[in-house]
């Protein structure tokens, strides 16, 4: 052998123990991973969500949300800031929903109770990840399956599968996300834990139907969650 | 002759350009903030969070002033002011795209950076252009078009902005300063090359950039703007950090102050420093400086949040007072020649200080009142401009009368940093204060309205009120600062002849 091409096969064997050492997660079945990630959500304790609306117009309580994030402790309690906007400004709406009682503090307010219609539209995000109707339970129902490829996120190597979702199975997750037709979704699920750390969801769920996007980003899962005491 | 002429006449014009164009971003954010804030995701109840948006530009503008007039003693005029300018759009361009709160400061400090060093840039070009006579009203041109762009920056953010909505809004107004700045710096280093006196470069024992000097300033201000930084407003005024940063940030701003006398070429001139009336018209400016920012930062935020005005509409708010500066620094030329610089610049700072009592009364119905076919509001406003454009002009001249004619460039650089220095000290602490204040009157509201627009709409009433109380107070602290400026200017500013008129004055280098 040439002192070159030696030279040159070390170096491919190199790239090839560089890249396997980088995580280098395999292809999988992508019905596979979606049933693994149904599996694992199910068993959450707690999580925090960010879901942040990229394109179109969805409201909250009649003002344009731009973002939510919350802190949930399953299975019924979540804290959740809804940025929304009031005239030109961004404001947050925090919703504290435990016990079965949903309270809300608009921006330099204190929390009070609300009952009846307004809280029956506070979107309960603990829903989200109810094992029966939320994200475990649709995830694996996905059609139209692809698997796209892998990536990092949170500095995790995850597998990122491409699914669809009916419109029916997208209103079972969140009542007030009312969709009138199929939604497109990305998904990435850690490779080890299978746990969905971000996906992207675009369809007309916006306001009258339009088109709109959201990513949603997880994280915290398992981790100690902080939900505001909404009771003096 | 007249081509020499015609040459020097589009270099400091090209120079002046960028120069009132970087002074117009200092505060065109005030009317753009709520758009801003809103697209990089920050909610109206951490508004102490936009602070650094203002204080971050102001700090990179004190920090840039003092060094590079000397750096470009060195490296000659128009290659730091195309530096300068560079830096300057490379920060307009990190604030238009930013995406987040951390971006947007950092955008803006770098516009200050560049923005900052085009004032002492400017100046010194207009001193190495012109001679005698010409040379003051060059200085006097510049030192107007810095001061017109920094107090004309609200209504200007506002209106383009709102003319450009579909273009980007917020965003296109700091993208236009690319295409301006490249103009500015590509115009004077092309019609620099013609006039090669300009990038000269010093002798040895020249001055050298003091990067410790430029690094000691920066902390010292940067560790006092986050000491007063109001993390928590709803539970103290400044930051939790108060009292040991405020004690480093002293300490730091004390060695810079011990290198500055030990250093062989400080940056004010030892003379000038023994000079208690140069000590009493910096004084003044500093206090000066953080009333000027009352008016121009919080008038559109108090129409915009007490009044109900949109972003245009705010900014317009504004309109009479930036009238009233110019008007008053003429009319404060034409007084002073009559009654002297002390009387007149007494009287410009009373002025403003009646203004400001006046708008610590206001309502929230205040523009609904009328002085026969004029706002009242407007009148108040209009007089507070005119107050600060009297008194603008006899302290810069003052301070002219103290140094000779071939330091008049140094001599305008301090009497804007000075005030720049006042704006940057004056909007943090009154921030924090009023943020403070903002949280105490408030409290803390329980809605109990069913609805939740009703309730939004309650708590929209009640933080409107507490805002006008918050602003009431704060214009009631500006008028002080008036009344003190006005104490200083009396006590130190006394008639005394024209150095120039004296030569045996022991002035020294300068």
């Amino acid at each position: 052998m040439t002192r070159p091409r030696a030279t040159l096969l070390a170096a491919l064997a190199l790239i090839s123990v560089a890249l396997n050492g980088c995580g280098g997660l395999q292809a999988e079945d992508p019905g596979k991973v979606l049933r693994d990630a149904g599996a694992a959500m199910s068993k959450l304790k707690t999580v925090r969500a960010t879901l942040t609306f990229t394109k179109g117009t969805v409201s909250f309580q009649g003002y344009v949300l731009t973002s939510a994030t919350a802190a949930v402790r399953l299975p019924a309690d979540s804290d959740t800031t809804y940025k929304v906007k009031y005239q030109d400004l961004l404001i947050g709406l925090e919703v504290v929903i435990t016990g079965g009682h949903v309270y809300l503090r608009p921006p330099f307010a204190g929390f009070t109770e609300v009952t009846g219609k307004t809280a029956a539209e506070v979107p309960d995000l603990a829903k989200l990840f109810d094992a029966a109707s939320g994200l475990p339970a649709m995830i694996p129902s996905g059609k139209k399956l692809t698997y796209i490829g892998t990536e990092k996120v949170a500095d995790v190597d995850s597998h990122k599968i491409g699914a669809t979702y009916s419109a029916v199975q997208i209103a079972k997750l969140l009542p007030q996300l009312t969709s009138t037709g199929e939604v497109a979704a990305t998904i990435w699920v850690g490779g080890s834990d299978h746990l969905i750390r971000k996906a992207l969801l675009s369809g007309p769920f916006g306001d009258g139907g339009t088109a709109s996007t959201v990513e949603i980003d997880l994280s915290g899962f398992g981790a100690t969650v902080a939900i505001a005491s909404p009771t003096p | 002759m007249k081509e020499a002429r015609s040459a020097r006449g589009i270099l400091l014009g090209l120079a002046g350009a960028g120069l009132f164009v970087a002074a117009l971003d200092a505060y065109l954010v005030v009317t753009l903030l709520p758009a801003m804030l809103t697209d990089v995701g920050l909610t109206i109840e951490r508004f102490e969070q936009a602070t650094p948006i203002v204080t971050g530009f102001l700090c990179g503008y004190v920090i840039a002033m003092p060094l590079l007039g000397a750096y470009s003693d060195v490296r000659g005029r128009t290659l730091v002011y195309a530096v300068c300018v560079v830096v300057f759009a490379m920060g307009s361009a990190v604030t238009a795209t930013a995406g987040s709160l951390p971006w947007l400061v950092a955008g803006r400090v770098l516009q200050g950076l560049g923005g900052g060093g085009l004032v002492p840039l400017t100046l010194a070009l207009a001193a190495d252009l012109y001679r005698d006579r010409a040379r003051t009203f060059a200085l006097g041109a510049v030192s107007g078009l810095q001061e017109a762009g920094s107090v004309f920056g609200p209504i200007y953010g506002a209106t383009l902005a709102s003319a450009v909505s579909s273009l980007g809004g917020w965003r296109f107004v700091f993208w236009l300063n690319v295409p301006l700045a490249a103009l500015c710096a590509g115009g004077l280093l092309l019609a620099g090359r013609k006039n090669p006196a300009l990038d000269k470069t010093a002798s040895d024992q020249a001055s050298t950039l003091d990067w410790k000097s430029a690094g000691l300033l920066g902390l010292g201000l940067g560790l006092l703007v986050v000491a007063l930084y109001p993390d928590d407003p709803t539970h103290r005024a400044t930051s939790g950090l108060f009292v040991p940063l405020g004690i480093l940030s002293l300490l730091v701003l004390a060695l810079y102050g011990w290198r500055q006398l030990r250093a062989v070429e400080p940056l004010i001139p030892r003379a000038l420093l023994r000079s208690p009336r140069f000590a009493g018209v910096t004084v003044a400016n500093v206090l000066i400086g953080a009333a000027l920012m009352v008016a121009l930062l919080d008038v559109p935020i108090l129409g915009r949040l007490v009044f109900n005005l949109d972003q245009l509409a705010s900014g317009l708010l504004l309109t009479q007072f930036l009238i009233g500066v110019p008007v008053g620094a003429t009319l404060g030329g034409i007084v002073a020649g009559r009654i002297g610089e002390r009387r007149t610049a007494v009287l410009g700072a009373l002025l403003a200080a009646a203004a400001f009592i006046q708008m610590s009364t206001w309502q929230a119905t205040e523009l609904a009142l009328r002085v026969g076919p004029i706002r009242s509001a407007d009148l108040a406003l209009a007089a507070c401009g005119l107050g600060f454009g009297i008194v603008i002009a006899p302290l810069a001249a003052t301070v002219l009368r103290l140094t000779r004619e071939q330091h008049h460039g140094l001599a305008s650089s301090l009497v804007v940093l000075a005030r720049v220095l006042g704006m940057l000290i004056g909007l943090s602490a009154l921030t924090a204060f009023g943020l403070f204040r903002f949280g105490q009157i408030l409290g803390t509201p329980q809605l109990t309205e069913p609805d939740l627009r009703a309730r939004l709409e309650h708590l929209d009433r009640l933080v409107a009120a507490a805002f006008l109380q918050e602003y009431r107070e704060i214009f009631t602290i500006a008028a002080a600062l008036c009344i003190v400026a006005a104490l200083v200017i009396f006590s130190t500013v006394r008639r005394e002849p024209a150095l120039m008129a004296n030569p045996s004055l022991p002035m020294g280098p300068l």
